[in-house]
């Protein structure tokens, strides 16, 4: 067995209405002045009000609410959203949204815990010591972010992605709360479901971190998620649906956040840096060519997935390569079936100029999931790769 | 057992192998380009070794104290810098674990594994020049 390391240290709480109980687990972090960060429609919604409610039952006041996150969130929000906390004497914090708003949380975090220059803490393993108490409640299932021990914002003066890891920046609690997302549409439930799926995956097969550990979580995250991705999309009301989904998305999160993912997300995140679009649909256009690209270096641990989630019977003694085969099939049927974009030109990306084509290699080749893929891309992989998705 | 018995010895071997990866053209090069400076911090023995591409003409290699602010710096104990050399360390892994700490923009740092990867097949030479070949049996 390799050596590996597995840790998680986000107590995660799942159930209906469990958004409500958001309070008492603040009373006991010792939380007394809350910084909500949120999306914006949450608000307009009512969704956050079981939270607010929770919240100032266990504190006495109100929480300040900040919800100016874009969707691809930046430094700039991050400080604005530290000032207003530092206004106010916040001591711990809730993030309720997508893996943008939890991010942005980790990393006002920082900022508040240590203040200083936000810089200094970019990298990985940076941060030594306990941040203020975070409450995450995700409102999308994909992401993980809940869970994760990294988080992404934008540094748009230097038009570049900032990247912060470490295992302190974890969320202390994540409250999975199916009706928190109920009313997310078909289309951001599939696109945020296939990014859980690709976690998944690629968190299977990453390049010597996987452990026994993050491969029972994986193979169970994604029985539930073939399962029941289908039927959340289709059904968003369907609280069975909704559940797995959620909980499926947090465990792929528990995973991958120990063991990494790989190609698939190199490659998307350089086309979402550069062209910015959804990560999710981007993973959808470069699962099937990530794992095509991987099949002859892990096609046995595909098999074990294919088989785990039923496309083959648990006794059936059929070659590893026929099985592997079956999977990604199973995954360009749900693609399909979840109406996500199958290339890149779907996706409303214009032809790749030479230039452009070399800067999405540069980008992928230097995106840290790439180091996690099991087996070595070389430029020309990538570009052929691209070609292909396009 | 440590590897190296003092900073001398750390900052001298290191100091070796990157003067033979400045010789290395085509190796160099590519360093060049990125235009990175990178101080590699360690421990157990303690060290400080600074590379600066900043120029992208010559690599100019310092141990100790450098007045350049590094834009990526790595931390990490001396014998896991010597595993890392003999091609011995996974390094996602090594990063989970925490073993090394990245600051700074790390995929710029990352970008260049594939090219120092030519430095593996030089360091055991350097170690033996060294007076330390025992440590790589």
């Amino acid at each position: 067995m390799n050596p590996f390391v597995f840790h998680t240290p986000t107590r995660v709480y799942f159930g209906e209405n469990s958004a409500s109980s958001c309070g008492d687990f603040l009373r006991e972090l010792g939380g007394t002045r809350v910084l909500m960060v949120a999306d914006a429609f949450l608000e307009k919604s009512g969704a956050l009000k079981p939270l607010i409610e929770s919240i100032k039952e266990s504190t006495g006041l109100e929480p300040i609410l900040f919800t100016d996150v874009p969707s691809d969130s930046d430094l700039d929000c991050v400080n604005n959203a530290t000032v207003i906390a530092r206004e106010h004497g916040c001591n711990a914090l809730v993030a309720v949204g997508g893996g943008s708003v939890i991010d942005t949380a980790k990393v006002i975090n920082i900022c508040l815990t240590f203040g200083g220059e936000i810089l200094d803490y970019q990298g990985l393993n940076i941060i030594e010591r306990k941040l203020l108490p975070l409450i995450a409640v995700p409102t999308t299932a994909g992401t993980g972010a809940e869970v994760s021990f990294v988080a992404m914002v934008k540094d748009h003066s230097e038009s570049k992605k900032l990247m912060f890891g470490s295992r302190f920046l974890a969320p202390d609690v994540a409250i999975l709360d199916p009706l928190m997302i109920v009313s997310l549409p078909a289309k951001l439930t599939a696109a945020t479901g296939i990014d859980a799926v690709t976690h998944g995956i690629e968190c299977f097969v990453a390049s010597g971190t996987y452990s026994v550990f993050t491969d029972a979580i994986c193979l169970e995250s994604l029985r539930l998620l073939f399962e029941f991705l289908p039927i959340a999309t289709i059904d968003g009301g369907n609280i069975e649906a909704r559940s797995a989904t959620l909980v499926a998305s947090c465990m792929a999160g528990v995973a991958f956040t120990n063991s990494g993912v790989g190609i698939t997300h190199a490659l998307a995140h350089s086309v979402g840096a550069k062209y910015g679009t959804h990560h999710g649909m981007t993973n959808a256009v470069f699962l099937p060519h990530g794992m095509r690209f991987n099949f002859d270096t892990v096609y046995p641990r595909y098999a074990r997935i294919a088989q785990f989630i039923g496309l083959a019977k648990p006794n059936d003694d059929g070659d590893d390569k026929a099985l592997a085969a079956m999977l990604v099939n199973k995954v360009e049927d749900l693609l399909r079936q979840l109406k996500l974009p199958l290339t890149l030109r779907e996706l409303g990306l214009p032809e790749f100029s030479d230039e452009n084509l070399a800067e999405l290699v540069d980008l992928a080749g230097a995106d840290p999931a790439i180091m996690f893929n099991p087996r070595e891309a070389s430029s020309d992989d990538l570009t052929q790769l691209l070609k292909r998705a396009y | 057992m440590a590897v190296f018995t003092d900073t001398d010895e750390l900052h001298r071997v290191m100091i070796d192998l990157w003067t033979a990866i400045k010789n290395e053209k085509e190796m160099a090069a590519q360093l060049l380009t990125s235009r990175l400076i990178v101080t590699f911090h360690y421990r157990e023995p303690d060290g400080r070794l600074t590379v600066d591409c900043s120029d992208g003409q010559e690599m100019v290699i310092t141990v100790g104290d450098c007045s350049k602010k590094p834009i990526v710096e790595m931390f990490m104990k001396s014998s896991v810098a010597h595993d890392f050399w003999l091609g011995k360390v996974n390094v996602p892994l090594a990063l989970i674990q925490g073993k090394i700490v990245s600051k700074g923009p790390v995929n710029k740092a990352l970008a260049l594994l594939p090219a120092i990867k030519p430095a593996y097949g030089l360091y055991p030479s350097v170690i033996e020049k060294n007076g330390l070949k025992a440590s790589i049996t």
